[in-house]
């Protein structure tokens, strides 16, 4: 039977914001960096695997809630991409961590952590996360019998709050995201599934949880990123 | 650092599909023109279908209009390679 990981908190612009934590003891050490909105929620219990699987190979890992999401006490609405961005810096920095593994949008959030060494997984664009929350929006609006489209979707949330795919996402934070792409960082390694055509330096047999409508768990995929990041991190 | 490989539309087609309704390379192997999508599939809610498209756009370099899409286009495996076709001909 596998420990339970257990839960830190890490402090963050005066609160304190809750980060899952195993093997803490361990000298090896990573911060995971989830994926955003919906996405986070299809890839959690893959995301926990990872972390016992990686408690096993002798690896600490913590995966923080970034503010406004998961069991943070802040609205979504009031948060800002630099808030994620400095609130994942923060974290790093009160747990003494300088390896990074960031999953699809989380890739967006580590941009306060330039010197880090970073593992990267199917990194994605902020404005094509957006641009599928946009016409969902779409689709529940033409069910309710209104039409609307994804540019006056758009110019509505860059003015004010706009309930994206049961997101609350302000204007700040939806600017930004939407011109956020993939940072080049100085020491990265980018991972993609081996179905992906895109530019990588590795690839890993396993699924798109991300794109699946209910959360669901892969564990082969979750013991091979755990593996990947083990030769990556070297002893 | 591998290189982008390119797709051919029917390809990206079936990959998308693959990862979306969680298949294997065999299943999704097996989808032909007539194969029935929406209303068949239930995991092809609106939502899937927005991250079908956006999937579609980021795997074959595409845009794709809110006034393209329609419900003919979700009814068949066959409609939606040959939309596929069309847009990277554009």
């Amino acid at each position: 039977m596998n420990p339970v990981p257990a839960f830190v908190s890490y402090e963050f612009a005066g609160r304190e914001e809750l980060c899952l934590c195993a093997g803490a003891q361990s000298l090896r050490r990573i911060l995971l960096v989830p994926p955003l909105f919906d996405e986070m929620n299809r890839m959690r219990k893959m995301l926990v695997d990872v972390m016992h699987s990686l408690e096993a190979l002798d690896i600490g890992s913590f995966l923080p809630d970034l503010p406004g999401t998961n069991e943070s006490f802040v609205a979504l609405e009031t948060v800002t991409l630099s808030d994620w961005q400095n609130a994942v810096k923060a974290c790093a920095q009160q747990n003494d961590i300088s390896h990074i593994a960031s999953f699809r949008g989380g890739v967006l959030a580590v941009a306060g952590l330039p010197s880090a060494s970073h593992w990267i997984f199917n990194p994605v664009k902020g404005a094509t996360l957006l641009r599928t929350m946009l016409r969902t929006k779409v689709a529940s609006d033409k069910e309710s019998g209104f039409s609307t489209s994804v540019a006056e979707l758009t110019s509505r949330a860059e003015a004010n709050p706009l309930e994206l795919a049961g997101n609350i996402v302000g204007s700040d934070l939806f600017k930004q995201l939407n011109s956020a792409g993939i940072p080049a960082l100085a020491k990265q390694r980018i991972v993609r599934l081996d179905s992906d055509n895109k530019p990588c330096d590795g690839q890993i047999q396993g699924s798109a949880l991300w794109l699946r409508a209910e959360p669901d768990e892969d564990p082969a995929m979750s013991a091979a990123i755990a593996q990947d990041i083990n030769e990556w991190l070297g002893l | 650092m591998q290189n982008e490989v390119e797709l051919t539309p029917e390809a990206a087609v079936r990959a998308v599909m693959r990862d979306i309704l969680g298949l294997s390379e065999e299943q999704v192997a097996e989808f032909t023109a007539e194969t029935e999508l929406f209303g068949a599939l239930p995991e092809l809610d609106s939502m899937a279908v927005a991250g079908l498209l956006t999937e579609l756009e980021d795997r074959l370099d595409i845009m794709i209009e809110d006034d393209e899409v329609d419900g003919e286009l979700f009814e068949t495996f066959g409609n939606l390679v040959a939309f596929a076709e069309t847009k990277v001909t554009e």
